[in-house]
């Protein structure tokens, strides 16, 4: 463990050394040039007459683009806004306004951008010092708000507030996705009659959420180009998931970070040959690299297993701090059991049945029990030696089974865990110093447990 | 009167003890419910015990270990609760509730014992949908027939109607209460009206019933006007009791709480269900869908009302100079609710005092030394008021 910090570093308050650099996919580049084309466009939405919609949770954009309408994701913005260290702003406007610090920071960082909207006079830009060249600012402000989140009520709530701030003015639908708890032994994943009946319910309010946009657009709904871009989006999420997939190679020629990288595509970006063109450059990449035995960290020593959401703040900085622990993150739950993460089910000729299978089966939504067996299965298939644990401090819908994973994938597996607490855009939160010493401490029992098997 | 209030205090302290000793007595089954809009009269006509798993003062052990310490103390404190063994005399745990926090714990109580019948029927939380009323009220036919599984019982309409006319009754006497207090004509302090709003969500209610109608009975009721002290209203607490020694706190630097929206006080006996709709799973449901007109819940999602606007319409009708808001650490629906709070009292000029509460402990000295400057403050503006007079 070359990265590891000696007793006398940390004293001294040294940095730990991060000798060795994550070997990075070149199709990467690729997915940040069309992430950066997706905002500019969106940004220029209003001068182009384009409606703007404003929604968070579940990946409605298909629905939206099929309708012609611009949507700015809430999650995905203030994720963007993180990683260009632009989220303290409308977080400060959100803190000043008297919004409590322990409240979703994806939520706080968005409704702040919100804030920025409504603050377009240079008397409100003077009282919240507002900078009008800020990323947040320059979200257009919505049209209409559609609100669908999975699980987490937070979620729900946050809609509510973008509502209010911009003062009952601007129209909101409401799709209300109800939790499989499972209350009678028939209900599996993805079967059962308690499934069937949500999936029914939730399909339901997605139609009538068209004759919503219909209201607004005073078109008759394309549903044609709604199957055209399902099909291009459930092409993407196939070859995204195969190429996953192939991570089980020794070493692994992609991370989780890599995986983190490429959410967009499957999240937010618009449905089009350009997302499918993206996966099979990526997946070609990683089959050449396993050709070659070229693998995602310069030395493979440890393969991980990243359960919480992604600390947004510091993707490339834990890609190459964990790559300097020798420790490769192949997979979690946030990348590989989430975005159209069940695309055999969607039919073409009636998306919307597969479409509400997907997202009330996405990571957050699934139940405790469940969320625990599929991880199991994929730690098994990936070969995991120890299990990294982001508690993801205001995300509360993430981070809470993750005793009960620990537990699990101690007793079954054998695994060692190192738990630590972070969030998603409030980087204040991430305690560095915690984090290192609880994965020296998880690397090292891994490395003693080989040692007992030798 | 003494004795009545007592009763009321026992069963709130110790609340567990009170619902064990029922059914030994009556040899019935008792059903936990989480909160907050749990229609208990559906397990009441079913014939057992509906009781309300409350928040336990004890400090958080074995749970700790299941639960981040970043989730509100109501759910640490209930997952404490299954994992340290307290809960086994329920026969099963019934909500329907969409609350993040509460989901969270139900499951981890479900996996941390998995011999516990725990059961999730969810209450579409937007209330002015066109189908929020017909999904409310297949949820509650699916909850009855749930319910008549587990228990192994028949529940009949007309069980269902005796049900909610006896918990109207209930809620209609804790109302008087409320009024007779906001008029000055009983002095019943604070901590007294949450022992009698909580002893109600653990006790039976035809028993709770006959109480309440002895205490209004004995209790002497004066025309003379309120004291001198500052009149105070409390709001906040969204699913479980504040602590009494907060309320006592307040009460005892010179204020007295008029009256309050809190869940363990006004906010459960706000909305009886109407009697007159002749399905009573209907009855129930609309009464659901409607009670956030009489007091707004900001777990709930309803454009139309708007809590700081009816929290200024209530602090008005009952004459208080001052809103107090308990506001539970972590409770990320009053998080996004407060700012509004308090921009529409600052921009009305009512005086308010927001007092974060936490499960661990509440430094009470400095809450006591905030409160004493806030009775001050509205003691010296209505001072200036009268010389201005």
């Amino acid at each position: 463990m070359s990265a590891i910090i000696t007793p006398e570093q940390r004293i001294l308050g040294a940095e730990p050394p991060i000798a060795k650099k994550a070997n990075r996919l070149q199709a990467t580049k690729l997915n940040n040039q069309m992430v950066n084309a997706y905002w500019e466009d969106l940004f220029r939405a209003k001068e182009e007459g384009r409606l703007v919609c404003w929604t968070e949770g579940i990946q409605l954009n298909p629905i939206l683009q099929a309708a012609d309408i611009a949507w700015c994701h809430g999650e995905a913005a203030a994720a963007l806004l993180a990683a260009r260290k632009e989220s303290a702003a409308p977080q400060a406007h959100m803190e000043t306004l008297g919004y409590d610090r322990e409240l979703c920071s994806y939520a706080r960082t968005h409704i702040g951008c919100g804030v920025m909207n409504q603050s377009s006079t240079v008397e409100a830009q003077t009282l919240l010092n507002v900078d009008a060249r800020t990323l947040g600012s320059r979200i257009p402000a919505p049209d209409m708000i559609i609100s669908a989140y999975p699980f987490c009520s937070t979620g729900q709530q946050w809609d509510n507030e973008l509502y209010r701030t911009f003062g009952k003015k601007v129209p909101i639908f409401n799709i209300s996705m109800d939790w499989v708890w499972g209350n009678k032994s028939s209900a599996k994943y993805m079967s059962g009659p308690e499934f069937r009946e949500k999936v029914a319910f939730l399909k339901k309010q997605l139609q009538d959420c068209v004759r919503f946009i219909e209201g607004i657009t005073g078109k008759p709904y394309d549903w044609d180009r709604l199957s055209d871009i399902m099909k291009y989006t459930k092409r993407a999420a196939e070859l995204r998931l195969e190429a996953m997939r192939l991570c089980k190679a020794r070493p692994s020629p992609a991370s989780f970070f890599e995986w983190t990288n490429s959410i967009a595509p499957v999240n937010f970006l618009p449905g089009g040959p350009e997302i499918v063109h993206y996966f099979e450059q990526k997946k070609a990449e990683i089959e050449s690299r396993i050709a070659q035995g070229i693998g995602s960290v310069p030395v493979e020593k440890y393969r991980l297993w990243w359960d919480g959401i992604m600390n947004w703040n510091k993707i490339g900085w834990l890609s190459d701090k964990f790559a300097g622990y020798d420790a490769c993150m192949v997979a979690g739950r946030y990348t590989h059991m989430g975005f159209w993460q069940e695309p055999q089910v969607i039919d073409l000729r009636d998306p919307l049945d597969g479409m509400a299978q997907n997202y009330i089966t996405c990571p957050i939504s699934i139940s405790a029990p469940q969320v625990i067996e599929k991880i199991i299965e994929h730690c098994e298939y990936y070969e995991i030696d120890g299990l990294i644990l982001h508690g993801a401090r205001t995300c509360r819908a993430f981070s809470y089974p993750q005793y009960m994973i620990a537990d699990a994938v101690g007793k079954r597996l054998g695994l060692p865990v190192a738990m630590f607490e972070g969030d998603m855009v409030d980087e204040t939160f991430y305690k560095d110093e915690v984090v290192s010493s609880r994965v020296e401490a998880m690397l090292e029992a891994i490395d003693a447990s080989r040692a007992r098997m030798r | 009167m003494n004795t009545v209030l007592d009763k009321f205090a026992q069963a709130a302290q110790r609340p567990y003890e009170h619902v064990k000793a029922w059914k030994q007595e009556r040899g019935v089954k008792a059903v936990g419910t989480l909160p907050m809009h749990f229609p208990a009269e559906i397990i009441h006509a079913t014939g057992a015990l509906p009781v309300i798993v409350q928040e336990m003062p004890d400090a958080i052990t074995s749970g700790g270990g299941a639960m981040y310490p970043f989730f509100c103390g109501y759910t640490r404190s209930i997952v404490d609760q299954v994992t340290e063994d307290q809960l086994g005399f329920l026969d099963a745990i019934m909500f329907t509730d969409h609350c993040v926090q509460l989901l969270s714990a139900a499951d981890v109580i479900r996996i941390s014992r998995p011999e516990t019948t725990i059961h999730f029927h969810q209450l579409i939380a937007s209330l002015r949908q066109p189908w929020s009323l017909e999904s409310s009220v297949k949820t509650l036919r699916e909850l009855v027939a749930d319910l008549e599984e587990v228990l192994g019982v028949v529940v009949t309409e007309e069980a269902l109607r005796h049900s909610i006319s006896v918990f109207n009754e209930n809620r209609r006497l804790i109302r008087d209460l409320y009024q007779m207090r906001r008029t000055g004509q009983i002095q019943l302090r604070a901590s007294q009206m949450q022992h009698i709003v909580k002893s109600s969500m653990v006790m039976d209610k035809e028993t709770h019933n006959a109480l309440l109608r002895e205490l209004i009975a004995s209790l002497k009721t004066s025309t003379a006007p309120r004291s001198d002290e500052v009149a105070i209203f409390v709001s906040g607490h969204l699913c479980h009791a504040p602590r009494p020694e907060i309320l006592d706190l307040i009460e005892d630097c010179g204020a007295t709480i008029v009256d309050d929206d809190l869940y363990t006080g006004y906010r459960y006996v706000s909305t009886d269900v109407d009697a007159g709709i002749g399905d009573p799973i209907v009855a129930l449901a609309t009464a659901y869908i409607r009670k956030n007109d009489n007091v707004p819940c900001p777990t709930r999602i309803d454009p139309e009302v708007d809590w700081e606007e009816w929290l200024l319409g209530a602090v008005d009708r009952c004459g208080a100079q001052g809103l107090v808001v308990l506001l539970v650490k972590f409770c990320e629906p009053h998080y996004f609710a407060y700012p509004r709070i308090k921009a529409a009292f600052e921009r009305n000029e009512v005086p308010h005092l927001m007092i974060e509460t936490e499960h661990d402990g509440v430094a009470m000295e400095n809450v006591r030394t905030k409160v004493e400057s806030f009775v001050e403050m509205i003691k010296v503006q209505r001072a200036a008021r009268a010389v201005a007079a």
